[in-house]
């Protein structure tokens, strides 16, 4: 992110791919994480995982949402 | 407007005493040749609107001259903007190679949308999700191919899965998103977001047009004309409206491939 030189048309490729992929990468966290805390939840009888893993996708996709486009 | 509101009439059912708004039986149609099951409405207006893209094209750019007039004017026009909206963010100095599939992509969406308002006409091919799911899909094998072809195969998978300047611990937690993110939200959501655009806005043009047409034909009351005549308003309301949610899908879904193929091209900073 740091040493990347920053051409004119930059600018609208990476607003708009930012604004196309951050959607698709909440959505993809909470599936993930949702999905396999719902599986633990199912496998143990512990209802509690599926909150926690929906959390914790939502927590890891702004995570890595704020990393790649948030400078 | 009245064509609109028959033809809404005649198509869904709206039998017995009681109003009933149009449902899923808008988009299930009889094939037009019984016996040939896959010719039906929406295949015939996809090949017509592949004849319609192609003539166009070939009028404007088959002799092309350097001071352009009539049709070549106006894809001109088309052509500068599909380069300066669609490509050039995107793809920068290799604009130019993707051009001819990027203008093919946005007219064919365009004219697939247009279809929905066309009189008598009036049903949008992509509202039949096959139709985008083609073409997502087709992208969505180019965009794996370029990938691999311009990163190399373990580099494309390495750049889409593992961006720099994370800790490296959390690459763990964060790879599974990027691929579910890239490889399977992202082709899903091409294909349906023009899906969905063009089928909701066909069963709300198909509502407020069948309103129209049971408070003032079928059913005429004086309580219920007023309720007709807003039908009418809101159906041309709509059509307005729907011509530019139209507009927009074909060129979100072109300005999707292009990403797509940009960043397949160059890997993600």
């Amino acid at each position: 992110m740091s040493e990347r030189k920053l051409r004119p048309e930059d600018d609208g490729r990476d607003f708009a791919d930012a604004a196309w992929s951050i959607p698709s990468y909440l959505l993809s966290g909470i599936i993930l994480y949702g999905g396999a805390g719902w599986l633990l939840s199912r496998w143990t009888g512990v209802v509690a995982f599926t909150p926690i893993g929906l959390i914790l996708g939502v927590v890891l996709a702004i995570y890595l949402v704020y990393r790649k486009y948030g400078s | 407007m009245s064509t609109l509101t028959v033809l809404a009439a005649g198509t869904s059912g709206a039998d017995g005493d009681v109003f009933t708004p149009p449902g899923l039986e808008l988009f299930n149609i009889p094939p037009i040749i019984p016996g040939v099951p896959w010719f039906t409405k929406p295949v015939l207006l996809a090949l017509l609107s592949t004849l319609i893209v192609v003539v166009f094209c070939w009028s404007a750019f088959a002799k092309p001259k350097l001071v352009p007039r009539g049709v070549q004017n106006v894809a001109e026009y088309g052509y500068m903007f599909v380069r300066d909206q669609v490509a050039r963010p995107f793809l920068g100095k290799d604009t130019d190679r993707w051009m001819g599939l990027l203008l093919s992509i946005f007219l064919m969406v365009w004219v697939w949308n247009l279809m929905g308002v066309f009189p008598l006409v009036q049903f949008p091919v992509a509202s039949h999700i096959a139709f985008p799911v083609v073409l997502a899909g087709s992208i969505y094998i180019l965009k794996i191919y370029l990938g691999i072809k311009h990163q190399g195969p373990i580099g494309y998978f390495k750049n889409m899965m593992f961006p720099p300047g994370l800790p490296k611990a959390i690459y763990v937690l964060l790879a599974p998103i990027e691929f579910l993110s890239n490889l399977i939200i992202a082709p899903f959501t091409h294909a349906v977001r023009l899906f969905a655009n063009m089928f909701a806005g066909h069963i709300i043009l198909a509502f407020f047009s069948l309103v129209g047409f049971w408070f003032l034909f079928e059913k005429l009351t004086p309580l219920g004309a007023p309720l007709g005549v807003v039908g009418v308003a809101m159906t041309i309301a709509m059509t307005g409206f729907e011509m530019f949610i139209q507009f927009l899908q074909a060129f979100l879904f072109a300005m999707l491939a292009a990403m797509y193929i940009g960043n397949s091209l160059h890997a993600e900073h």
